[in-house]
């Protein structure tokens, strides 16, 4: 955040002093701690949102001498009011840190960015990082200690660990499990470690339900042990993706997308990249892709072992029996002719044999070191400890009495068939430590509510090894004791402090001159030097089985792949009011996780969208409404982990179905149509297949654009009769290149974090009465079955001549001097007439006080923004506060006007997003404009728009021809 | 044929158009000029607070600058109101038992904050800003009136919209030079430069200081 | 009795009618002492709607817009398209009312009472729409210009500031101009009440109106006047509501044809509630022989004419559309003929272009239940056509990505069938308590009619 630059990087002793600066923060919000103390049921959560328009609302009236001022009793240093504060920590997410700033105004956290020290981040960010916020204010979090679901003092819990701890000392911790997700927090392994040593026979499981296992079994098969594979897109001029989760889900995922639209603007990169996708159902990266190949599970393997033949030596032959496709031959020639520059990377969810064999093609083709690096595992995850299973068979057959359970929750996500629940019943004393009272919460003998990442002291690594520490921003607003306090606890009665145990982990680090790395360290947000370090390990010899090894489904048989919800990831995040109302990137879909078919499919089983049908695998089976996911491969299922929750709290509650019971299960599925129909809410309310018209999105390939650049540029604007260029001093112009753009949806909740845009429910958004000021069009184009797939973002393009503004009878929408089509909501009356004559519809209209009823206390809007009441129509305003605040500190020093980011851009991982003052010909959005690649949305109208996009080129390989297709299958 | 109505009638029909006439007339003079009245905007208005603080006392008597309390006023859009603290820089060695000071006393012990009244309060759709109103000149008895001579604290100024845009569309005779910000005593004389200079001299750019934007976000 | 079923050669007026007997028949309906059967069994379901349009404008102002069926992009709904509906209706009686006058047609004098007060209720049916409609209702009076703290004015430009101003103007103008024409009729009324009661009662209604030479002069000025101010009053309310619509950039409304094409259509309707009033109220009121065949010869004409006039404008709709280049309009013209909203599409064009043309046969224009039948289509199919102009137009925007749809709430059919009660029950109260028919033009239509017989 630009204007948080300067004062960005403080750690929290320089605010003053911990104490002083958290109870400034508790003090700061007296009422919310008092509201939040209680559990809030919705009429007293409502009661809270009426207070908010109290407080921030619009109707209020300037006559009204009601409101107080409570200044502090005593004010820290650094705390100014109405000034913004930023510090640094990390969010992490299945155990991987990625590093995100806090700030805060008057030590309420408000806004949450991305860190640009941090490898991970690179100043971007993701939406579950930004929607935290959402879940450090939720007012479902649990706030007592509960035994057997009666409410118990902490001072209860300890006595009880107490006796615990004698027993424990006793058989040497015989009966001690400790179950957690991925762990890579330093501090956290240490004190695991010690626990073990303590009670050696104790055991520790970790286990996450969407499971990076496979890759690091791949290394084990490839080099001999577990490592990491470390993409260096931006030096990949070939990348072969097979069924990728690089964009998605992917550790690292953000620098993976930064680094990826490095090479993908011809007009930027001195050559743009090639990227082949081999899927059985669509990723963003398959989406962006230049070629997209479909192929289910046995297809994969069998594609993967033809190329591993065709490269590596000594690889098997394929199945001669299987046909390939046409396109492999031109695709082995493109690779090899990119030897030492390319990279074959496959996603998590493949089998480990895949991720071997792609390991010796990327071996064979020499990119180690270029396109990729070879690092130590981070986490030391699924090779070490005890796997779940196991855990489970000895809870049943009784030999656990003392299971801790830290931040999982398996009673809800572990494969139902392990029958978690039953074996948790056999536990004698079971600690579950979570933020919500969730499934497993519940069903263990002990609930101890766990503090947000925010409220306590912690460490964690990144993708790479790099580790942080995460500093709280504010006092716990629950009563509640972290994971490190945790541990503490179970190790001796006088437990140390969350600080004093990572402050002891990193002294054993930093040594002497501990003081100056321990700030460098919370300041920046990351602690040099500690990525892993390169893995020398050599190749082995491809075990022979290796082409046998592919899964055993024949094409006929249906198979399901279970994927994290691009939004809830693995329903930890069901809670959460703006992921669960984010369009997922592909469907669009809200509020539900319906089963992705293919439209082969859906025409042999005469399934519309919305259709109930039943799919089983292995004797369990899961009804659920389908969707008809065009490029999906016909023999596969996709389906969403994540939603159904049984007790996510009051939002996530039975949203959507639950597929976990379908995990981990051998053998084919199959699908039977239901009765029945279920309405599934899309933000695209005609789900039509349909050529993006070069009127709105332009397109074209890298030989087009060689041929002749300006092919898909705007022509000369023709002369307006009326209002020319605006007269301010700054023109402010945004530009978004087509070409980064990969779907992701962080703009979108950066936008509605920093607008404070409310979120409207399903029922709502039935009514195509969605908020987002920011959407994401999703274009397909060409044969459903395979077609090309095309993301753009839309927000209000602040025409020159806006047709918003002629036809507002009050004049509540206007332009500034600065080019801004400026929306005043105090005065609108609510016609609606700019929303009709707006041709980009990027208007959205309060049709009900949606304001009132949000999810979310008062505290957590953004003071800088109002909060639109009923009646009142908002729109994109680039983030006018930030511009506002960027001008009077300019002016202040009567200087230049710097420069202003908006939310949107400073969230995008691929930076396709460009805004500033188009005025200053050095501007970087200027440059943009003056690509050839420049274009404006629907020319003709004659709108002028600031906001223009650069044309979308692929680059796709002439040898294939025609861009994507199907393999003959 | 019988007459209906008796004499008295034309009497009355007239009385009572003039009325029906009146009365509209009354309606839209109040309508326009009700909002506007210092009355409706509580102009003048003294607001009790928990302590009686007196600005008279402690600036035109003590002479205390308004930034003493006040003390985000110059970097801040919000000039912040003083913490207990600040109070009992001086009430721990003076009036240490005033009873008018008990809550002060009471804030700091318990830690509570004092809730002090709003006196000049802005709709929350309008930011205002005070850093950039004193970095351009315009002082604090602009907006807030001779608080120095105020016993207790009231509302000065009408801030309606029309009070702000009557000095953004021409702010250089509203403005002071920089000594004279904080001064209470400050009168403009012939000796004070004019507008023109006053704008240059704090480099109020020519921008146009009526958009929507600069308040309505 | 022949004067009963309506012929094409019926007189204007049935000979032996005499100024006397004509005014006292009109009193007497106007002072009976209680109301009709029918009346009352008209009267209560009108006042029932009437109440549940009175709940759903409560609701509303409660809960906000958002109970109507509104959305993204579909942004207006049943409050703009009732609205420029009713105001169709209001118009047409305003044009047979005045418009007619200033031709001096004789065969206006017995029914423009009725087109009045159509013109009357129609209006204020309408009125209350575009207030409704405002997500901020209560801030509607930004709309005036006034001197206000904020030192704001409303937006010239915006083709809505020019609606309210015109509704407004037509409001008020209309009010008068009924009352004026209703100045002497009640004055008779007065005289020849009974009870002292009525008498007060519409004496003071009457304004002292004494019919002396002076006051009929100030009286027919003055009513010539307003006559000669609404004709093109109405025609500027009209092509403004079309305005609304022609001055955006939306595609299916941007076409500047929208104005004569909004008027014709309020003919259109007009004529159709006219003949729907007049049928059953001279049956009702045993006037047979004041509105004869001959009336309705002329208004079924008069339908006619307008109807064609609206085909010509469907038809330019479609060969504008595809004349021009934009693919937007085109798609949009496509789906309102074959998509989702094709009932609407051909239902309008079957019940405005079609329908009427059965008056082309001379049988049809006097035969009651059959014109019945074509004016409720009409009226339907005026509906239709303003749902498919505001709503399927909006549904259809350029992007593909904001397509959407639109359907009608509980709350958007309770607020359109509370008007119609509200409206029809302003019919029925005029009907009950003001004379029904212009007793002072009709004496004019009877001395001219003596004069010329006994000139010949």
């Amino acid at each position: 955040m630009n204007h948080a630059s300067d004062r960005l990087w403080r750690s929290l002793e320089e605010a003053g002093g911990n104490a002083d600066f958290i109870a400034r923060v508790s003090q700061e919000f007296p009422n919310l701690a008092a509201s939040l103390a209680a559990p809030i049921d919705r009429r007293r959560a409502l009661k809270l949102m009426a207070a908010s328009l109290l407080m921030n609302g619009l109707p209020g009236c300037d006559s009204k001498l009601s409101e107080n001022l409570i200044p502090a009793v005593r004010v820290p240093s650094n705390i100014v009011p109405a000034l913004q504060n930023s510090y640094a920590t990390a969010h992490v997410l299945g155990g991987y840190a990625t590093g995100i700033v806090v700030s805060h105004y008057m030590g309420r956290p408000v806004k949450v960015a991305g860190n640009p020290h941090h490898p991970a981040s690179l100043g971007a960010i993701d939406a579950f990082a930004q929607a935290s916020l959402l879940n450090f204010y939720d007012p479902d979090r649990a706030a007592e200690i509960a035994h057997r679901g009666i409410p118990a003092a902490r001072a209860d819990f300890e006595t009880a660990l107490a006796a615990q701890r004698l027993s424990l000392g006793a058989d040497r911790g015989a009966g001690l499990r400790i179950l957690t997700g991925t762990v890579t927090s330093p501090t956290l392994i240490a004190q695991i470690r010690a626990l073990l040593e303590q009670y050696p026979r104790a055991q520790w499981t970790q286990w996450e339900p969407i499971s990076r296992d496979a890759v690091m079994q791949g290394a084990q098969l490839a080099y001999g042990r577990p490592l990491e594979l470390i993409p260096r897109l931006e030096q990949a001029d070939i990348l072969v993706a097979i069924d990728s989760d690089l964009l998605c889900s992917a550790p690292g995922r953000l620098r993976y997308a930064r680094e990826f639209a490095q090479r993908r603007n011809p007009n930027r990169t001195h050559a743009m990249s090639r990227i082949y996708a081999i899927e059985p159902t669509p990723t963003l990266l398959g989406s962006v892709a230049d070629h997209r190949f479909i192929a289910g599970p046995a297809q994969l393997a069998h594609i993967l072992v033809a190329l591993a033949a065709g490269i590596v030596d000594g690889a098997s032959a394929p199945d001669p029996a299987r046909s390939l496709p046409d396109w492999i031959v031109p695709l082995l020639e493109d690779m090899k002719g990119a030897r030492g520059r390319i990279l074959v990377h496959v996603g998590a969810s493949q089998p480990a044999e895949l991720h071997a064999l792609a390991h010796a093609i990327n071996d064979a083709l020499g990119g180690r070191g270029v396109s990729f690096d070879l690092i130590e595992p981070v986490s030391n995850a699924g090779s070490a400890g005890q796997p779940l299973r196991s855990l489970i068979a000895e809870m049943q057959s009784g030999r656990v009495q003392n299971l801790l359970i830290i931040d999982s929750n398996p009673l809800y996500s572990a494969p139902a068939a392990w029958n978690f629940e039953e074996a948790l019943r056999q536990v004698s004393f079971s600690v579950a430590l979570a933020q919500h009272p969730d499934e497993t919460a519940q069903a263990a003998a002990w609930f101890v509510p766990q503090t947000h990442d925010w409220e306590t002291w912690s460490d964690a690594r990144a993708f790479d090894g790099t580790a942080s520490i995460l500093q709280p921003q504010a006092l716990p607003l629950y009563d509640g004791l972290g994971a490190v306090e945790m541990l503490e606890l179970y190790r001796a009665p006088a437990a140390r402090s969350a600080e004093q145990v990572v402050r002891g982990t990193w002294k054993r680090q930093f040594g002497d001159g501990f003081d100056a790395a321990w700030h460098e360290s919370l300041a920046t947000g990351v602690v040099p030097d500690t990525a892993c370090a390169k893995s020398g390990a050599r190749l082995r010899a491809l075990p022979a089985q290796l082409n046998s090894s592919a899964p055993i489904n024949d094409d006929a048989a249906l198979t399901v792949l279970l994927r994290p919800d691009p939004s809830l990831w693995d329903g930890r995040f069901a809670n959460n009011p703006w992921l669960q109302e984010l369009p997922r990137p592909l469907t669009k879909l809200v509020w539900d996780n319906p089963l992705l078919i293919a439209p082969a499919l859906a025409a042999r089983l005469h399934l519309e969208n919305g259709d109930l049908a039943r799919v089983t695998v292995a004797r369990s089976s899961v009804t659920a409404p389908v969707w008809i996911m065009p490029g999906q491969a016909p023999e596969c299922i996709t389906a969403w982990l994540g939603s159904g929750r049984r007790a996510a709290g009051s939002i996530g509650d039975g949203q959507g179905i639950d597929y976990y019971p379908l995990t981990q299960l051998p053998g084919a599925a199959t699908l039977q149509k239901q009765p029945g129909h279920v309405r599934l809410a899309s933000t695209v309310h005609h789900n039509l297949l349909l050529a993006a018209s070069q009127e709105v999105l332009r397109h074209g390939t890298l030989s087009d654009y060689l041929a002749h650049p300006g092919v898909a540029s705007t022509a000369q604007p023709e002369p307006h009769i009326y209002r020319t260029a605006p007269p301010g001093a700054a023109a402010w112009a945004m530009s978004i290149d087509l070409n980064a753009c990969i779907g992701c949806n962080a703009c979108i909740v950066a936008c509605q974090a920093e607008n404070n845009i409310s979120v409207v429910g399903k029922d709502q958004v039935l009514a195509e009465r969605e908020m987002h000021w920011l959407r994401i069009d999703r274009y397909f184009a060409g044969d459903p079955d395979a077609p090309e797939s095309f993301f753009q973002p839309v927000l209000c393009m602040h025409c020159e001549q806006a047709p918003c503004e002629n036809v507002c009878p009050v004049g509540a929408t206007v332009h500034d001097s600065e080019g801004l089509n400026v929306m005043v909501y105090n005065r609108c009356v609510g016609t609606r007439f700019c929303s009709n004559n707006c041709p980009y519809k990027v208007r959205r209209f309060n049709f009900l006080p949606y304001a009132r009823e949000q999810h979310r206390p008062p505290q957590s809007w953004n003071p800088d923004v109002t909060v639109r009441v009923r009646g009142v129509m908002e729109k994109c305003s680039y983030c006018v506060q930030r511009i506002a605040e960027a001008r009077i500190a300019a002016d202040r020093e009567s200087r230049p006007i710097g420069a202003v980011r908006t939310a949107c851009q400073s969230a995008c991982p691929t930076r396709a997003f460009t805004f500033g003052n188009s005025a200053d010909p050095d501007s970087e959005v200027a440059r943009r404009k003056s690509s050839p690649l420049n274009f404006s949305m629907l020319e003709r109208q004659g709108t002028a728009p600031r906001t223009t996009y650069e044309a979308l080129i692929r680059n796709p390989n002439p040898a294939i021809g025609a861009g994507r297709k199907a393999p003959p299958s | 044929m019988a007459a209906i109505f008796g004499p008295a009638a034309n009497l009355a029909s007239k009385v009572v158009l003039l009325a029906v006439a009146g009365a509209v007339c009354v309606g839209f003079l109040f309508w326009w000029f009700w909002p506007t009245s210092d009355y409706a905007r509580h102009v003048g208005a003294m607001v009790v607070q928990p302590v009686p603080f007196s600005h008279r006392h402690h600036v035109a008597g003590l002479g205390i600058d308004c930034r003493f309390c006040h003390s985000s006023v110059e970097v801040s859009a919000n000039a912040g109101m003083p913490p207990t603290f600040t109070c009992m820089t001086c009430h721990s060695q003076i009036w240490t038992n005033a009873s008018l000071l008990a809550p002060v006393r009471h804030s700091l012990s318990a830690n509570t904050p004092i809730a002090w009244r709003r006196v000049t309060d802005l709709p929350d759709y309008v930011y205002f800003n005070h850093s950039i109103h004193i970095a351009k000149g315009v002082g604090c008895q602009s907006c807030h009136g001779p608080v120095e001579a105020m016993p207790l604290t009231y509302k000065a100024k009408a801030l309606s919209m029309e009070f702000c845009l009557d000095c953004h569309r021409n702010p250089g005779p509203k403005l002071r030079p920089r000594s004279a910000l904080y001064d209470t005593e400050w009168r403009s004389t012939p000796a004070t430069p004019g507008a023109a200079a006053l704008l240059a001299a704090y480099h109020v750019p020519d921008r146009n200081l009526t958009d929507c934007s600069l308040c309505h976000r | 009795m022949s004067a009963r079923t309506p012929r094409l050669d019926d007189p204007v007026i049935a000979a032996g009618i005499s100024m006397a007997s004509m005014t006292d028949r009109i009193c007497a309906i106007t002072l009976r002492e209680r109301p009709f059967v029918w009346w009352w069994i008209a009267f209560a379901p009108c006042l029932a709607l009437t109440a549940l349009l009175a709940v759903a404008i409560a609701y509303l102002f409660c809960r906000g817009i958002g109970i109507w069926g509104v959305n993204w992009p579909v942004m207006w709904g049943f409050a703009i398209l009732s609205y420029v509906w009713w105001i169709a209706i209001a118009s047409g009686g305003t044009i047979i009312s005045a418009l007619f006058f200033l031709t001096r047609s004789e065969w206006r004098d017995s029914i423009n009472r009725i087109a009045e007060s159509m013109m009357l209720f129609g209006a204020l049916a309408a009125g209350i729409y575009p207030i409704l409609h405002l997500g901020r209702p209560w801030l509607f009076y930004w709309l005036f210009f006034y001197p206000n703290s904020m030192t704001l004015w409303a937006q010239f430009r915006s083709p809505l500031l020019w609606d309210f101003w015109a509704l407004l103007t037509y409001v008020l103008a209309s009010v008068l101009f009924w009352y004026f024409g209703l100045l002497p009729d009640l004055a008779s009324v007065r005289d020849r009440a009974v009870s002292r009661g009525k008498r007060r009662f519409y004496g003071v209604l009457a304004c002292g109106f004494r019919g002396s030479r002076l006051q009929w002069t100030h009286m027919r000025a003055a009513y010539a006047v307003m006559a000669a101010i609404m004709a093109p009053v109405v025609v500027s309310i009209h092509s403004i509501v079309g305005l609304d619509f022609a001055g955006a950039a939306t595609p299916g409304w941007h076409s500047t044809e929208f104005p004569p094409f909004f008027v014709c259509g309020a003919l259109l309707s007009g004529f159709a509630i006219t003949l729907l009033l007049v049928i059953p109220l001279r049956r009702m009121l045993h006037l047979q022989d004041m509105m004869t065949g001959r009336h309705l010869d002329v208004l079924c004409k008069l339908l006619l004419t307008s109807s064609l006039c609206i085909a010509y404008a469907y038809l330019m709709d479609a060969f504008t559309t595809f004349y021009g280049a934009d693919p937007a309009e085109h798609e949009l013209f496509r789906m309102r003929a074959f998509g989702e909203y094709m009932p609407v599409y051909w239902g309008a064009l079957v019940f405005n272009c079609l329908l009427p043309q059965l008056f082309w046969i001379k049988r049809v224009r006097v035969h009651t239940p059959g014109i019945v039948a074509i004016c409720l289509g009409v009226v339907i199919g005026m509906w239709l056509e303003r749902y498919e102009i505001v709503v399927t137009s909006l549904a259809r925007p350029h992007l593909s990505s904001a397509w959407g749809a639109f359907h009608g709430t509980f709350w958007d059919w309770a607020t359109l069938f509370g008007t119609i009660g509200m409206f029809l029950g302003g019919i029925l109260l005029a009907v009950r308590f003001v004379p029904v028919v212009s007793m002072h033009e009709m004496r004019e239509l009877i001395a001219s009619r003596t004069a010329a017989e006994s000139g010949a």
